[in-house]
């Protein structure tokens, strides 16, 4: 019985996710600039990506895409889900307002931040010009799309990650908070020593979760900078999309890329994963 | 002189001619072969539903294709769904859609080399005189290269060339102009922001295609029409109308943001044109719609700047039915009915469109409103060298080599190669294209 209430999610998931996978990792020895004929190539695409130069800067963007952006949404979104939980006014209007950038489509949120991070005519420039801080090209030098990218990255998924870590928060026995707070400690203490050690497992799955999310960025990225200025902020995605869907059009060399995020995905978050369990073993 | 170019020589002339006919302003063409369907179709073809893949770079183009549809249905008793599809995804879901076995029986097209060997031969549904309709020149991107025959109809021709803010130009003091080259463009266009505190000087679509233009009025091209990289004979002249475009961008003096922070997506000025943030931008004559409706000042189309040569860079958009479809012969007859005199006269003077058709062209056709910029923009077409045509003697190729040009520029622009690099850069990647067709 069990195996018929999830029989009609395991028909999508098959038809829309496993399918397709399966399917695009068989691609990846053909050539195909139209999607409808193909050439077996062998294993001609991956030596293809490993040989092509702008790959290294791609890894290279990725990399510290990832790093900073599982680094910061963890970080903030910790420190975030704290606040929220100690609340005690407009608690719903809060909590809403933090998730409020979740439900926005990603590719409006590239374009809101296009324009306000405009290097001439966007507001954040004004304010920075109106305190004497110049106008910094957030969308023409390479190093502050990074900065640029990595911010809206955050401030997108901040709220979903907030709210995990609050469910977490919440499900923490309130009597060893008591008990701590009898015994004198300090609030920093309360935080060091018995929540972050008991909401491990939850932010766990927010760096799993972010590092996962931070490997797959695209939408938001796409319409915010195009993967400029100067690909310096082209991240694997991107790179699959540009060899799959522009001029000229690889859908092999595409579908190979594909293999290769997912095998770096599946590395980390294993990786992850296998620390995780290490530490709550000891 | 060769055939090809007699044939470009005469499109000029037959545009030459057009140009006269819009100023006298003789009255709507009549169709011209005057198709009409069989009671037999009408029966097999009533309430069929077809659908029309589109885009559209203006909204009086949807609004008079929407128009059309509508007098189709009325005319043949089939349904068309209209898909709108926007201009950077066109190619990506029709490629899509295509491999999916969901392709539309209709599609407009910018890039119909994709889909050479996916389209309807119309020859079969239209009869073997059909090609003969359209101006020779613009049929080549819609001739199969081995079969030669027709597998589409050109459905617009346009044409590069700057647009002017004739209130800025007044308020600077300089001169509407009424021929320049591109010394004095510039040094108008930097007269005019100064004396207007405006943003920018000079704006430019983020296109190879656009620079191309600058290229043949510096006498440089990038294709011939024998499928040879001829850059490399024409380097000097690409590397003076490279830094010329690209030196504006660095000093800040045309919209660098819009160019360098987009990456790989195509972007255009109009609303920095619009803003009037900039005097002059150079774009194509599919935008004089959106400016007619949108521009809260004065502006005109300037003729375009003539140093070696004079003229713009051709372009156009295309019909194709496919093979995939249906009903073919609706899909084929609804192709040839939006291609029709009737039909292209009235998107010609609703969305300033050039004809492709040689009866329009040799009758003209009556703008009824900027009929004064048609006018430039048809005598750009004139003068339009026909060596400008020879990159379209490799149709797949098109795309790859406009779009590394525009990223070339881009790496120009941000200082990190020069003008010099990116034309040697460009030489070699058009080498290394032209190889894969011999493969």
């Amino acid at each position: 019985m069990p195996y018929v209430f999830i029989a009609p999610n395991m028909l999508i998931f098959l038809t829309f996710i496993i399918w397709p996978a399966i399917r695009g990792v068989y691609i990846s020895f053909f050539d195909s600039i139209d999607g409808r004929n193909f050439d077996y190539v062998g294993t001609a695409n991956y030596s293809s990506i490993f040989g092509d130069p702008t790959v290294a800067s791609v890894a290279r963007n990725t990399a510290t895409y990832v790093v900073f952006y599982v680094i910061i949404s963890t970080v903030l979104s910790l420190m975030f889900a704290l606040v929220v939980n100690e609340q005690k006014f407009a608690k719903g209007f809060f909590r809403a307002i933090l998730f409020l950038p979740v439900m926005l489509s990603p590719v409006v949120v590239g374009l809101i931040w296009n324009d306000v991070l405009d290097r001439k005519v966007g507001p954040l420039n004004a304010l920075l010009e109106a305190a004497g801080g110049g106008s910094p090209g957030w969308m023409v030098e390479p190093k502050l799309g990074m900065i640029a990218v990595i911010f809206v990255g955050v401030w997108v998924h901040l709220g979903f990650y907030s709210i995990i870590l609050l469910a977490g928060l919440q499900g923490i026995d309130k009597s060893l908070l008591e008990a701590a707070a009898m015994d004198g400690a300090t609030r920093i203490q309360i935080i060091r020593l018995i929540i972050l050690p008991l909401l491990k497992p939850t932010t766990l799955v927010i760096v799993i979760l972010s590092t996962i999310h931070g490997f797959q960025s695209f939408d938001f990225i796409y319409t915010l900078t195009g993967g400029g200025p100067l690909g310096a902020t082209t991240l694997i995605v991107q790179y699959i999309y540009d060899r799959a869907f522009q001029s000229p059009i690889q859908y092999g060399l595409g579908s190979a890329a594909g293999v290769i995020l997912f095998l770096i995905i599946f590395a980390f978050t294993a990786l992850n994963f296998l620390v995780g369990k290490k530490k709550n073993a000891l | 002189m060769n055939k090809s170019l007699r044939s470009k020589l005469a499109i000029a002339a037959s545009l030459v001619l057009s140009v006269g006919l819009v100023a006298t302003g003789l009255p709507s063409a009549q169709a011209a072969s005057g198709l009409k369907p069989t009671a037999a179709q009408l029966s097999a073809w009533k309430d069929k539903e077809i659908t029309y893949y589109f885009y559209n770079d203006s909204a009086q183009e949807l609004e008079t294709t929407k128009t059309q549809i509508a007098a189709f249905e009325k005319l043949t008793g089939a349904k068309v769904k209209l898909d709108v599809i926007p201009f950077t995804s066109l190619d990506t879901q029709l490629q899509a859609r295509l491999a999916a076995g969901n392709a539309p029986d209709v599609a407009r097209l910018n890039n119909p080399g994709f889909y050479q060997n996916d389209a309807l031969p119309l020859e079969t549904y239209l009869g073997k005189k059909y090609a003969a309709e359209f101006l020779k020149g613009s049929t080549l991107q819609v001739t199969h290269p081995t079969t030669k025959k027709l597998i589409g109809t050109p459905y617009d021709l346009s044409m590069n060339g700057p647009f002017i803010n004739v209130d800025m130009f007044k308020k600077a003091g300089v001169a509407i102009p009424t021929a320049w080259n591109w010394t004095e463009l510039v040094a108008a266009a930097k007269k005019v922001q100064a004396a207007t505190k405006s943003e920018y000087a000079f704006a430019m679509d983020k296109s190879g295609h656009r620079m191309s233009t600058v290229f043949s009025q510096y006498g440089a091209f990038m294709v011939d029409k024998n499928k040879r990289n001829v850059l490399t004979s024409s380097k000097f002249r690409a590397e003076k109308a490279l830094k010329l475009i690209t030196d504006l961008y660095k000093a800040d003096q045309a919209p660098r943001d819009l160019w360098i922070g987009t990456g790989t997506k195509y972007s255009s000025p109009t609303s920095v044109f619009l803003a009037e943030q900039t005097p002059v931008m150079f774009s194509g004559n599919w935008n004089l719609a959106t400016f007619a409706k949108d521009a809260k000042f004065d502006f005109q189309v300037a003729p375009n700047p003539k140093e070696l040569n004079g003229g713009g860079w051709p372009g156009g958009k295309f019909l194709m039915a496919f093979k995939a479809s249906k009903t073919p012969d609706l899909a084929a007859y609804f192709l040839y009915f939006l291609s029709d005199a009737d039909q292209m006269e009235q998107m010609c003077q609703n969305a300033f469109w050039i004809p492709t058709r040689n009866d329009l062209v040799a009758q003209g056709i009556k703008y009824p409103t900027r009929a004064a910029d048609m006018a430039v923009f048809l005598k750009d077409t004139a003068n339009t060298p026909a060596a400008t045509y020879g990159i379209q003697s490799v149709p797949t190729l098109t795309g790859p080599i406009y779009n590394k040009l525009r990223d070339l520029m881009t790496e120009v622009m941000a200082g990190k190669i020069t003008a010099k690099q990116a034309i040697a850069q460009q030489i070699a990647f058009i080498d290394a294209q032209l190889a894969t067709l011999k493969k």
